[in-house]
């Protein structure tokens, strides 16, 4: 027989090794959910090669860097997808040649650009941001206000003294002075929007030359509206990208978003309103094709393509388009740039860049992959595929910018355009005023909603400044 | 140290049963905890994964709704704000309405048709499998690929249902225009969503005993009062939970709305979801989650009719 204190301790033992594994199995259970649940594991310290500094390639202008040694793990970039699947392919292998070539395995996404910053801002969050990527420098202004880009001045000077020294246009696209102290983006493409418009049916009503005013394509556009074979203005007026040319349509009248000093909304004016009157007078005239104030980013180029727009901005894809599908059009086809409004001439570039967030692993290896990218031979074969105006001088003389019609145009932006947002401060809460497409939407207020221009005018002022009182 | 000799039997002392806990007892106590420790461990992965998953990304939306954070920055509390921005923007006044009216409506549709088609395929018609696979197919379809294509039968020009439109001598309608964009929208959301109904409701009319309707067939009862006193009792738990989940789906839907008209014309379709995705645009999650928190009440609300329905079920 035990005696109570055995039985006592027998049972507490017991107990105890109940509990134990109870808590064991508990443990396990939590392990295996935590493992189950668990991101992806934490970045990889920086590798020897990232280390050691890469030669700049100021002694071979168009050779790679010499490769750094060898890196454990992946690199992953995100590029934007254009409308050229020959350029994204073009992009993919270079960047897997070039990972080759360092002996690391690269990971190429290709994202919808007009999706950049919904990823972007889900990765962000998910500390899931790729090693580099490409974006808008509307973009790289967000994030690097917010301290999530690597400062890329040394591989800005050394990229432009490898190659000529970079365009005007390209330097005022990531001045320090305008964007925060630093150069947060490496351009590798000026967009800008060509006016895509009809010579064969327009010439057949006696206008053989590009217009140079809005108010003259206005009446151009008139002269051959033919509903609902053909419509004058295929411009969009919806909430995307395209319907923000509105805003520089705006600004040629003498409008101006905000005042000087980007803090105060200066919407609600005389030229507005003129403005208003003029583009909501030709959509009341039935030039507009029906449906434009829900177009997606690819309405306007549908319309050209099906030969219903006699007139669309649009900054290549078009061009692209007709060139393997359509020739007929295509040679039908004039390219111009923005014509000038009352007060004054537009014509913004929209530049694109390459950057490398805070948290890239491999940061001096995303440097070296930026350096690499602006290899004069890959981007000749490059632009002539894909539809970007050159950023660097070393580009300038590229065959592509003297033979294609559109490259030229865009060549043309390169050099004359005006920086983006100008006249108006680019500042973030302009970036944000774009994004809610305020202007579209104004003049929907008017020729959906039938509001009046007045109207109109006052609730966009108003919403317009909700949005710059909070960067006040 | 030397381990002390095994006491003798007869050495022990004598002790009341009351003081003396017997072995079995010991057992039964250690094996409740073992199994109820074991209960434990058994739930804890999927209660930690809910909690994980879904109750800290809740409370952290919640959070951030009350901050003036952007992505990559902390941001500040600014405790109403973001809330008090949402009630002056025209979008969010109109979205509030425009959710209301396409969940009112499509619900309605998806009810009334999704009851009247699960009780025709329940019964006995021709071809009667092949009608009720046919008509999973649009839930089977990936919902992107659904509303591509409800958006290019819309389009103005080159739009299929304008090609018959014209073809017909009633010349272009413009189907996203401001009157019948959310009329459009309403018809895609429905067709993608029905089948949904009919199934469950269909799986739900089998349950129902046919012993009933016999019994009420010997009793003289009409078709009416077949379905209103044996069939819609009989299904009634499934139609609520139907309901309920299709609701809160409908609500959150977003592709079927951005894919159609982002929206617009002029916030014509602008709901919750399409706004909160807007806001994600200018990198401010604060006020972005503002929007969706704003929902909260309404899926509260649903949620909490919804139980106590089926509580009284």
């Amino acid at each position: 027989m035990h005696s109570p204190n055995q039985h006592q301790r027998e049972s507490r033992e017991r107990s105890s090794a109940s509990r134990r594994n109870a808590w064991l199995a508990l443990s396990a259970a939590f392990a295996l959910t935590v493992a189950a649940c668990a991101a992806p594991p934490a970045p990889a310290a920086q590798p020897p090669a990232a280390a050691q500094p890469t030669q700049p390639a100021a002694a071979e202008p168009t050779q790679p860097p010499a490769a750094p040694p060898p890196a454990a793990g992946k690199f992953t970039y995100w590029g934007g997808l254009i409308f050229s699947d020959v350029a994204n392919q073009m992009l993919v292998d270079k960047i897997t040649e070039w990972g080759k070539a360092r002996g690391i395995e690269v990971d190429v996404v290709m994202i919808n650009q007009n999706e950049t910053q919904q990823k972007v801002s889900a990765a962000v969050e998910a500390g899931t941001m790729p090693d580099a990527l490409d974006m808008s420098t509307g973009l790289m202004q967000l994030l690097a206000k917010n301290g999530q880009l690597e400062p890329l001045d040394d591989v800005f000077k050394q990229i432009g003294d490898a190659h000529g020294g970079w365009l005007d246009s390209a330097v005022k696209s990531v001045d320090p002075a305008t964007y925060g102290g630093s150069i947060w983006g490496v351009p590798f493409g000026l967009s800008g929007n060509l006016i895509n418009r009809r010579h064969d049916l327009l010439s057949e009503k006696g206008f053989t030359e590009a217009p140079k005013t809005w108010e003259e394509l206005g009446r151009m556009a008139e002269a051959v509206n033919d509903p609902p074979k053909v419509y004058g203005m295929g411009f969009a007026l919806s909430n995307v990208g395209d319907g923000n040319l509105t805003v520089t349509m705006l600004q040629t009248w003498g409008g101006r978003i905000a005042d000087d000093a980007g803090k105060t909304c200066t919407i609600d004016s005389l030229e507005t309103r003129a403005f208003m009157e003029w583009i909501t007078g030709l959509y009341r005239k039935g030039l507009f094709p029906p449906g434009v104030t829900t177009w997606d980013g690819a309405g306007d180029n549908q319309a050209y393509q099906a030969g219903q727009a006699a007139f669309i901005a649009n900054p290549g894809s078009v061009y692209l388009n007709l060139r393997s599908n359509d020739p007929e059009l295509l040679e039908g086809t004039r390219f111009s740039g923005l014509p000038a409004g009352p007060k004054m001439q537009l014509q913004p570039y929209n530049p694109n860049v390459r950057a490398i967030p805070v948290t890239s692993r491999y940061k001096d290896l995303a440097k070296d992959l930026l350096m690499y990218l602006a290899d004069d031979e890959f981007m000749k074969e490059y632009y002539a595929n894909a539809i970007y105006g050159p950023v660097l001088n070393s580009q300038v003389d590229f065959p592509v910018f003297k033979e294609s019609p559109i490259h030229i145009g865009l060549l043309d932006v390169a050099k004359n355009g005006t920086p983006p947002a100008f006249p108006d401060v680019d500042n973030p809460a302009y970036a944000e005023f774009n994004s809610n497409f305020l202007i579209p939407k104004m003049i929907q207020r008017v020729v959906v909603d039938n509001v009046s221009i007045d109207d109109a005018v006052k609730e966009t002022q108003a919403a317009c400044q909700a949005i710059y009182d909070k960067y006040k | 140290m030397h381990p002390l000799p095994a006491p003798q039997a007869s050495q022990l002392p004598m002790a009341s049963p009351a003081v003396l806990p017997t072995p079995i007892r010991a057992s039964r106590i250690s094996l409740s905890r073992r199994t109820s420790l074991l209960g434990y461990a058994l739930v804890a992965p999927v209660v930690i994964c809910l909690l994980i998953l879904v109750v800290y990304p809740f409370l952290f939306g919640v959070a951030i709704s009350f901050t003036n954070r952007e992505i990559g920055s902390e941001g500040e509390f600014v405790g109403l704000a973001n809330f008090i921005y949402l009630s002056k923007l025209p979008s969010f006044q109109k979205s509030i309405v425009n959710t209301v009216v396409l969940v009112g409506v499509v619900q309605t549709m998806k009810l009334v048709f999704g009851l009247g088609i699960a009780l025709l395929l329940n019964q006995a018609i021709r071809a009667r499998q092949f009608w009720r696979g046919l008509i999973l197919l649009p839930w089977a379809m990936p919902a992107f690929v659904a509303y591509l294509t409800w958006k290019l039968l819309y389009l103005p020009q080159g739009g299929a249902f304008n090609v018959i439109s014209v073809g017909l001598g009633f010349g272009n309608v413009d189907f996203l225009s401001r009157e019948l964009a959310m009329p459009s929208v309403i018809l895609a959301t429905f067709w993608r969503g029905f089948p949904f109904w009919v199934i469950s409701f269909l799986a739900a009319l089998q349950s129902v005993p046919q012993e009933q309707y016999e019994a009420a067939a010997i009793d003289g009862a009409s078709a009416w009062q077949r379905f209103w006193h044996i069939t819609l009792p009989g299904i009634l738990p499934v139609v609520l939970v139907v309901v309920l989940l299709s609701t809160i789906w409908t609500t959150n839907s977003f592709e079927n709305i951005w894919l159609i008209t982002q929206g617009g014309p002029s916030d014509a379709t602008m709901t919750f979801p399409v706004l909160a995705y807007y806001g994600l645009q200018t990198l401010r999650i604060g006020e972005a989650a503002a929007v969706s928190v704003a929902m909260l009440p309404v899926f509260v609300t649903m949620a909490f009719i919804g139980v106590k329905l089926l509580e009284k079920e």
